[in-house]
């Protein structure tokens, strides 16, 4: 049997142990245009933190391809699939598969600006980009953030925490918010300004001004900003841009079902390209986060050897602990405004936290957590399981909340 | 191979487990001494309060597959062969908090350790009791548990101890107290918790 | 229950309800916080199945019949439930107990000129009350005199040179032969808690049955002893209660008056506050102030004392004394002894508050220390006044946000037999006729574990619903007054019978009896009423409830209205479900011994049905 994999992050690494833990004797290919070995992307904001350097990030060991008889591809772009055929055209050359499987992945979204082609301004997805970040860094005195999402978020605490002045422009009233609630986004949104960090809300940066390194913005609102250094974390897109739409299924990613198989088959994705069943949602979604990669690639790569196992869904989750906030979301959090979803909250002036559920039909499908969040998983589990809540909501929103609290005597 | 087995039934709250687990875990190994420490030893074990307030230990069940050890981004947590103990590396933790994202039984916590490298707040859960297991001592909650919320035997001896409990009450000469029959005492006491939570 | 903010969850008060935000958003700790933190709390030591004795343990015994069965010493679960519930009444006998020495104290010492401030107000009740120990005025006697006499007698009655406590002599005969017979008359006041304590030491008693019985005659001793003592002695220092209004919860704190709030128990302080306040030197303090006159108001017993005796109003009870804090109006809190949480000197400490203490007995932190005795109380009080008078330009922001609510207070047994025209025959004959079916005492404190104020308000009113009159003392009293059972117009929530009686009367349906001490003055009523109808105690259609208990006070309290022939109902379960043998003692055997039993009833609807068959049956049995 062989195996392709295009993509060298989570979701590729995982199908090719899983594959490999089922089939010793099929050959696995990985395509990556990366060229570095398979590293932890959210660890790449702690590299430009200055908490640990690029060497130290890897998540598999150097000789990780040879012990499990895989062969590495790098530096190679897909260019095509030729899916009668089932072949793959890299740039010169072109390799045949039984099961092919795109994890490519996601690119950082374009935004629209005049001016992006000046040095300085960067996106921020791949250990390279950041390591270019911190060459810039040396000279720069005033940083510029585009986004309030977690890349945006990320970068801005990364620049922070090096000593950057930092001005964060966001589209939207509050940070993170795709992830939490007005309630829980002007918490942070008090908290990170209270750290020092200049953010300004509604906006969006039309162009960029310098000679040949950036040295301004303007703003949306007709206001000039001074900078020599620009990260934009405005989200991502499934890269498929090899895709041809008429042989393969796509929305915004790669369509697959609950085996993680697309309209073919042969092929199928997983991680940020692939678009799947969203638990809470019911419908495709796009849930581009590291632990659902994690668990897209482990079935995809058992299904792939013909395993058939399901995923029961993604789901779209966070947790983040930086500028003293710990905050953890998950699922639907701001639901239509409608009395089939019950909606619970208590933020505790004294305690300082702030939690926010959301049911319907007896479930739980969201949740906003700001500080102890420790217990977050717990939640987690029952949106993921759909368990059908049997106590109290009201014991959701006490601080000491457990899991003996959910059973029954 | 003998585990940790937990009948919540029995926790009647006490936290003589989570005493013996910080104890345990500490420089010294001794009450006072560890309660004298910095960092403070913490216990892995903890015993919340369940719908009736009545107690309920709650650790990680090192489970196979475990979700906090796919989830963890630096590979920090990993599985000891020889036990099956789920394991966190205090080097390569970077406090991301994803494993408790992931763990279904919010079983981990997150504070500083005395071998932690710098005092650096890292993920902390049970973790066996291996030092004690290399000396040949059971787990430091079984030790103090006295009414055997926590044992430390093989599934099968504490399954075995369930069924023959079982067997004799449905047996003609069964009337003796057993593990699920339950004394007129605890009926009353367990009555009265739920009546009082209902209250609430 | 879902409809129920989390502060509704909490209380029934809409003072309590709107401060426990305010002290949220203030980053107040409360005990409700507190509560949650200590959450579960230990199953040994709620079953009483843990003893800390002696030093060949710590011990505790396995419910769940694994683990040890034995203390080190062989004790079983019987012997190690019996000692605690004994050590928890001598605890609360002795609470009592030292709270009236403390007042025979100042009754000696104002014979002997040595109590400065102090008089006699109720020269007739002195009398009546030395006449009880034959000491009868001579030549040359005045107030002052029989005063130090009748004080040596109470003095005897702590000691170890009587057979009896004389007190008990006011129980019906049936009664005082019955704890004869059954070797519960109580000796002396301090001797039976000094004996328990012996008893419970490891190796005395190990009779479970015998420490228990020795429990009831230490509780006796309290009831019949230390409680009615320090009752009968306050009227005669400070007067006997007689009906008055009065008005309660936070509201009666003033925006523009200096705010001087009383918490803790004995009035040998309060009444000196309180007189201090109207002295002239004070009225010029608080012209140079700027504040417009001077508010003294209750929390808890000593509360309850001013409220009965000058309608001093009140703030509020146990679990309201953070709150009343967090108000940001109390420019002063004097606090003597018990039930005063250690947490107040820290809650204070966030507003301008001044927390002083005034009793060498009780030190807390963060409270100024300012020590009463008889001989220099008036200039004490008179210093804590000054200090609260200069603390009021330090206010911050006020938050009072309710109006105080309306009540009538101070029916003692005088009173009482007063407004029924001189004998108690009306009541009898209301109870004879059915139109009162009978009269239960709510009485005790608060307690997080159950919902503040809601065991005693929805009990109260299921009674007089029922036509049952309800007598109440301490936190149940102050409760009862905020829920607006206490004016003339009360009667509304009063069955037929009831109202009719009430209305005709002229009182209330519920009767604020007074203090926890003052749950003599129901002993005394109880006797009253069973010598009219030439029967015991528990012959009538009586009955006790604690319905938010925490106290070792109130295990005494209990035991001596059930070892006085009173069914008591506790709300919260005393800790000895960890002895099947001990739970059917005291929820039934005890019927035999004393004519009268315990019941455990958490939720207080069911509660009120319990007691309801029981005054039925005590009226059947009667035949009336």
């Amino acid at each position: 049997m062989k195996y392709i994999i295009i993509g060298n992050g989570i979701a590729g690494v995982h199908a090719a142990e899983s594959i490999r833990h089922i089939d010793t004797s099929g050959t696995i290919q990985m395509i990556s245009d990366e060229t570095t070995s398979p590293y932890s992307r959210p660890m790449i904001s702690h590299v430009l933190a200055g908490f640990t350097d690029s060497q130290k990030i890897h998540i598999r060991p150097p000789n990780f391809y040879a012990q499990l008889n895989i062969e590495p591809l790098f530096g190679k772009r897909i260019t095509q699939i030729d899916i009668p055929k089932k072949q793959i055209h890299l740039d010169a050359n072109t390799l045949d598969y039984d099961r092919l499987l795109i994890a490519s992945g996601a690119d950082p979204r374009p935004i629209n600006a005049e001016g992006q082609d000046l040095q300085n301004i960067f996106f921020m997805r791949t250990v390279a980009q950041v390591l270019q970040i911190k060459k810039a860094l040396l000279k720069t005195k005033r940083a510029l953030v585009l986004g309030g999402g977690l890349v945006g978020f990320k970068a801005a605490y990364g620049l922070m925490h090096r000593g950057i002045p930092v001005t964060m422009i966001i589209g939207s009233q509050y940070p993170l918010s795709m992830q939490v609630d007005p309630t829980a986004g002007h918490l942070i949104l008090e908290s990170l300004r209270k750290k020092g960090l200049d953010v300004r809300v509604g906006l969006s940066v039309t162009s960029f001004e310098g000679k040949q390194t950036v040295q301004g913005a303007f703003l949306s609102d007709g206001t000039h900003l001074s900078c020599d250094l620009v990260i934009i974390g405005k989200g991502v897109l499934p890269s498929k841009a090899f895709i041809s739409d008429n042989d393969i299924q796509t929305q915004s990613g790669i369509l697959v079902d609950q085996h993680m198989t697309t309209n073919n088959p042969d092929i199928f994705a997983a991680g940020d390209v692939a678009q799947c069943y969203d638990i809470v949602r019911q419908s495709p979604w796009i849930n581009a986060i590291w632990p659902e990669a994690v668990l897209q690639g482990r079935i995809a790569g058992a299904n792939m050897t013909g395993k058939s196992l399901t995923h029961k869904g993604s789901l779209g989750r966070n947790v983040i602990r930086m500028f003293d906030l710990d905050i953890l979301t998950a699922g639907l959090v701001n639901p239509p405004d409608n009395s089939s979803y019950i909606v619970i909250s208590d933020h505790n002036a004294r305690n300082r936290y702030y939690r926010k559920f959301v049911f319907n039909n007896n479930r739980l499908i969201g949740v906003v957590m700001v500080n102890h969040i420790e217990q977050g998983g717990l939640f987690l589990s029952l949106i993921v399981n759909q368990i059908p809540i049997q106590f109290p909501l009201k014991n959701f929103l006490t601080r000491t909340f457990h899991f003996g609290k959910m059973l029954k005597k | 191979m003998k585990t940790l087995i937990v009948n919540p039934q029995k926790c009647l709250g006490c936290m003589q487990c989570m005493f013996a687990c910080a104890t345990a875990h500490s420089q010294s190994k001794m009450p006072f001494q560890a309660s004298l420490e910095k960092p403070l030893p913490r216990s892995r074990i903890h015993i919340g309060a369940g719908q009736m307030n009545e107690g309920f230990p709650n650790r990680c069940r090192h489970c196979d597959p475990a979700p906090c050890l796919l989830a963890c981004l630096t590979g920090a947590i990993y599985r000891d062969h020889d036990t099956g103990s789920v394991l966190i590396d205090p080097e390569k933790c970077i406090n991301c908090a994803s494993c408790a994202m992931a763990c279904p039984f919010g079983a981990i916590r997150f504070f500083t350790y005395h071998s932690a490298f710098g005092n650096k707040t890292i993920a902390m859960k049970c973790d066996n009791c291996m030092d004690r297991r290399a000396q040949d001592k059971i787990p430091a909650c079984a030790q103090a548990c006295k009414t055997g919320a926590l044992t430390f035997e093989t599934l099968e001896s504490a399954s075995k101890r369930k069924t023959n409990a079982i067997a004799r009450t449905i047996s003609p000469q069964g009337q003796e107290l057993s593990d699920c029959q339950l004394s007129d005492e605890m009926n009353l006491y367990n009555a009265y918790k739920q009546q009082l939570s209902a209250l609430c | 229950m879902m409809n129920q903010n989390k502060y509704q969850q909490k209380t029934i008060t809409t003072d309590g309800q709107l401060l426990l935000k305010k002290a949220e958003q203030d980053q107040i700790e409360t005990v409700w916080d507190r509560y949650e933190e200590q959450l579960p709390q230990c199953g040994y030591c709620e079953m009483g199945l843990s003893c800390r004795v002696c030093m060949m343990g710590p011990c505790r015994i396995d419910p769940f019949g694994q683990g040890p069965q034995k203390g080190v010493c062989g004790a079983d679960a019987d012997i190690i439930v019996a000692r605690n519930i004994d050590r928890m009444i001598a605890a609360g006998a002795a609470a009592h107990s030292d709270h009236g020495r403390d007042l025979v104290e100042v009754l000696f010492k104002i014979g002997k000129g040595k109590a400065q401030g102090y008089e006699i107000k109720d020269s007739e009740k002195l009398r009546r009350f030395a006449a009880e120990y034959a000491i009868y005025p001579e030549d040359g006697d005045n107030d002052l005199s029989i005063a130090s006499k009748l004080a040596r007698a109470l003095m005897d009655e702590f000691s170890t040179c009587q057979s009896e406590i004389f007190l008990t002599k006011r129980a019906p005969d049936k009664r005082l032969n019955l704890w004869r017979e059954a070797g519960l008359i109580p000796r002396g006041i301090d001797r039976e808690i000094v004996e328990t304590m012996h008893r419970t030491h490891m190796g005395v008693d190990n009779g479970w049955q015998s420490i228990l019985l020795h429990g009831l005659r230490t509780s006796l001793s309290d009831g019949w002893g230390g409680s009615m003592i320090a009752t009968e002695v306050s009227d005669i220092l400070f007067g006997t209660p007689q009906p008055q209004t009065n008005a309660v919860n936070v509201g009666v704190l003033k925006p523009d008056q200096v705010n001087i709030v009383v918490h803790g128990h004995n009035p040998v302080v309060s009444e000196m506050i309180l007189h201090a306040c109207s002295l002239p030197e004070t009225k010029q303090l608080l012209d140079e102030k700027g504040a417009k006159g001077i508010n003294v108001a209750g929390v808890c017993c000593t509360g309850n004392e001013l409220l009965m005796r000058h309608g001093v109003p009140v703030a509020g009870n146990h679990l309201m004394s953070e709150l009343i804090i967090a108000t940001g109006a109390v420019d002063a809190m004097i606090v003597d002894y018990q039930c005063i949480m250690p947490s107040l000197g820290a809650v204070a400490a966030c507003y301008h508050t001044k927390m002083i203490s005034t009793s060498d007995k009780a030190r807390f932190p963060g409270m100024v220390h300012i020590e009463f005795h008889p001989e220099n109380a008036l200039n004490q009080a008179k210093e804590v006044v000054k200090n609260a008078i200069d603390n009021f330009s330090n206010r911050g922001d006020i938050y009072l946000p309710v109006e105080p609510v309306t009540s009538v207070g101070g029916f003692s047994v005088e009173a009482i037999i007063k407004a029924l025209g001189g004998t108690p025959d009306p009541l009898i004959d209301a109870i004879k006729g059915g139109k009162i079916r009978g009269a239960v005492g709510v009485v005790g404190c608060n307690n997080p574990k159950i919902k503040h104020d809601h065991g005693h308000v929805t009990l109260t009113k299921r009674l007089i619903e029922n036509d049952i009159l309800v007598l109440d003392t301490g936190c149940a009293a102050i409760a009862n007054a905020k829920a607006g059972f206490k004016v003339a117009e009360s009667i509304q929530y009063a069955g037929p019978g009831l109202k009719e009686v009430c209305g005709a009367l002229g009182i209330p349906p519920v009767l604020h009896m007074g203090s926890c001490v003052d749950n003599a003055r129901i002993l005394v009523l109880a006797s009253a009423l069973a010598n009219a109808l030439q029967v015991d105690i528990s012959d009538l259609p009586l009955a006790g409830a604690a319905p938010e208990w925490y106290s070792e006070k109130a295990v005494s309290i209990g035991c001596y209205f059930v070892a006085s022939g009173v069914y008591t109902v506790l709300g919260p379960m005393p800790p000895i479900t960890g002895s099947m043998n001990i739970v059917k003692l005291l929820t039934d055997g005890l019927n035999d011994v004393v004519g009268a039993t315990f019941a455990v009833e958490p939720d207080p609807e069911k509660a009120a049905d319990l007691i309801q068959k029981h005054i039925e049956s005590k009226r059947q049995a009667l035949g009336i």
